[in-house]
């Protein structure tokens, strides 16, 4: 397993914002569902090894990343795109993606085919010598994942990436998810319960800190047959979960 | 790549082809000094984020006109030692906080990178510190050659007797904010370390320029640096066998 969590916290002072999460994740496209505050991006920013856990047991890619020489190793291994993703305005497309591949330690001489094969991969290759401030949010978003996945990473933390994306740019990036969850742990979170059931083939569905649902998509919209609201059946079972949840 | 006529012989990848030719071209050259950086620090990351990093260069300016600025106002004939005993807990504090989150807004990545953000700290104060040191001496032979009377061998003062005070407290911040994980922590531990260090001289000589007039420190000073400098290492280096 590359994702291995054993009843994990986190506190933000009297914020209780992860309340004891177990899941396991292995190759494949794993997505995280849940409303506004249920602890999904601070769950992965825990992946990330971002901040650190309150209590309980994380191992990412068989390492513990608690200590200081497994987490350098993780991170090597790692991608990341967070909620917000900041930038340098005056940075081309090319440097800020290059810039990340050296911060991931890759050796500088696969640096330059890596760096155009993430560009190339989220269609930006047009605009790879274009400074970040004359791009788009949705090219800004494409810009993070690609600086995510230029290492070819073997976990991949994707937080709301579709966020800003065109409906055609959207069809592309599922794609590209399928394509690397054949061999990478990929762990999307997202409001959007289309891209779930479009890309994941493992779902998680958190509220108020805790896993409320853990399953494969065919699960989670056969819980909505009964009494789940929404215009397609994934986001039936989408409320029919949290609502038996909340109950 | 979609957009590329596939009329290529049969056992041309063009992709392959596009992707060697995209890399090339979009390829950035660094200059000598990242260069040279890199061979030093044995990390073209590090050399990059030390170099290059918009929000790294604002902060290295600032610290090094603060650094002078404080060494000049502190030779000036004000009747106190105050400024000398100031400036290196301000310096201690301006590293500490001059990297990090809103002041990077690449902070939030930059910590996931396997490239430690504190090592980037620890070797951005250290070289801000041998700059200055380099511009110290540099001051110190001019106005040796130049200037005659009072004034001569004050820059000479300013290098050994107060850049090297600021250089261990400075060391010994960025020591316990490596291993504390904390700003705050190494901030606050300087700045105590300072004062602990002052008010022992006015204890020991009976007034409290002391800490930075006391010839006889200047060795003390630089082995805390040192040992502060190899704790920091120490705290991040990579166990042997796990990579």
């Amino acid at each position: 397993m590359n994702v291995e969590i054993t009843d994990l916290t986190r506190r933000f002072g009297r914020n209780q914002a992860v309340a004891g999460v177990s899941l396991q994740a292995g190759p494949g496209v794993f997505g995280l569902l849940g409303p506004n505050g249920a602890g999904k991006t601070t769950l992965l920013r825990m992946m990330a090894t971002v901040i650190p856990p309150t209590t309980g047991r994380l191992r990412l890619l068989d390492r513990d990343p608690a200590t200081y020489g497994p987490r350098r190793e993780v991170r090597r291994r790692l991608g990341y795109l967070p909620q917000n993703l900041g930038y340098y305005p005056g940075f081309t497309v090319a440097e800020f993606v290059e810039y990340f591949a050296l911060l991931k330690e890759m050796p500088a001489a696969r640096v330059p085919a890596a760096v155009a094969t993430a560009v190339e991969r989220v269609d930006l290759g047009g605009k790879a010598k274009a400074k970040l401030r004359t791009l788009s949010g949705g090219m800004l978003r494409r810009v993070g994942i690609a600086q995510a996945i230029v290492n070819e990473p073997e976990l991949l933390l994707l937080d709301e990436p579709t966020a800003g994306l065109d409906p055609e740019q959207r069809v592309h990036f599922r794609a590209l998810l399928r394509e690397l969850g054949q061999r990478a742990t990929v762990v999307v979170s997202t409001h959007l319960v289309e891209d779930v059931g479009a890309a994941c083939t493992q779902v998680a569905l958190m509220d108020q800190g805790r896993v409320v649902f853990d399953g494969t998509p065919g699960e989670l919209t056969a819980r909505g047959t009964e009494q789940g609201t929404g215009d397609a059946p994934l986001e039936r079972g989408y409320t029919a979960v949290l609502a038996a949840a909340r109950a | 790549m979609s957009g590329l006529r596939n009329d290529a012989p049969d056992d041309v990848d063009l992709g392959r082809v596009w992707i060697s030719v995209a890399a090339q071209v979009w390829r950035r050259q660094p200059g000598w000094l990242e260069r040279t950086a890199g061979r030093l620090l044995r990390s073209p990351g590090l050399a990059r984020a030390l170099l290059t990093t918009p929000s790294l260069l604002l902060p290295w300016l600032l610290t090094s006109v603060v650094v002078l600025a404080a060494g000049a106002a502190a030779t000036t004939d004000i009747g106190q030692p105050l400024v000398a005993l100031l400036a290196p807990a301000v310096a201690a504090a301006a590293i500490a906080y001059s990297y990090g989150p809103g002041i990077d807004p690449a902070w939030e990545l930059a910590c996931s990178m396997a490239v430690s953000d504190r090592m980037v700290l620890l070797v951005r104060a250290l070289a801000v510190f041998a700059v200055n040191a380099v511009l110290g001496l540099a001051a110190s032979a001019v106005s040796a050659v130049s200037v005659s009377g009072p004034a001569n061998g004050t820059a000479a003062a300013v290098t050994f007797g107060w850049l090297i005070p600021m250089t261990a407290v400075c060391a010994f911040a960025l020591a316990v904010a490596t291993v504390a994980r904390s700003a705050n922590a190494g901030a606050a531990a300087g700045v105590a370390a300072w004062l602990i260090i002052v008010l022992s001289g006015r204890v020991a000589s009976g007034h409290f320029a002391s800490a930075v007039t006391d010839t006889v420190l200047f060795l003390p000073y630089l082995a805390i640096g040192a040992g502060c400098v190899t704790v920091a290492l120490c705290a991040t280096r990579i166990p042997r066998g796990t990579l």
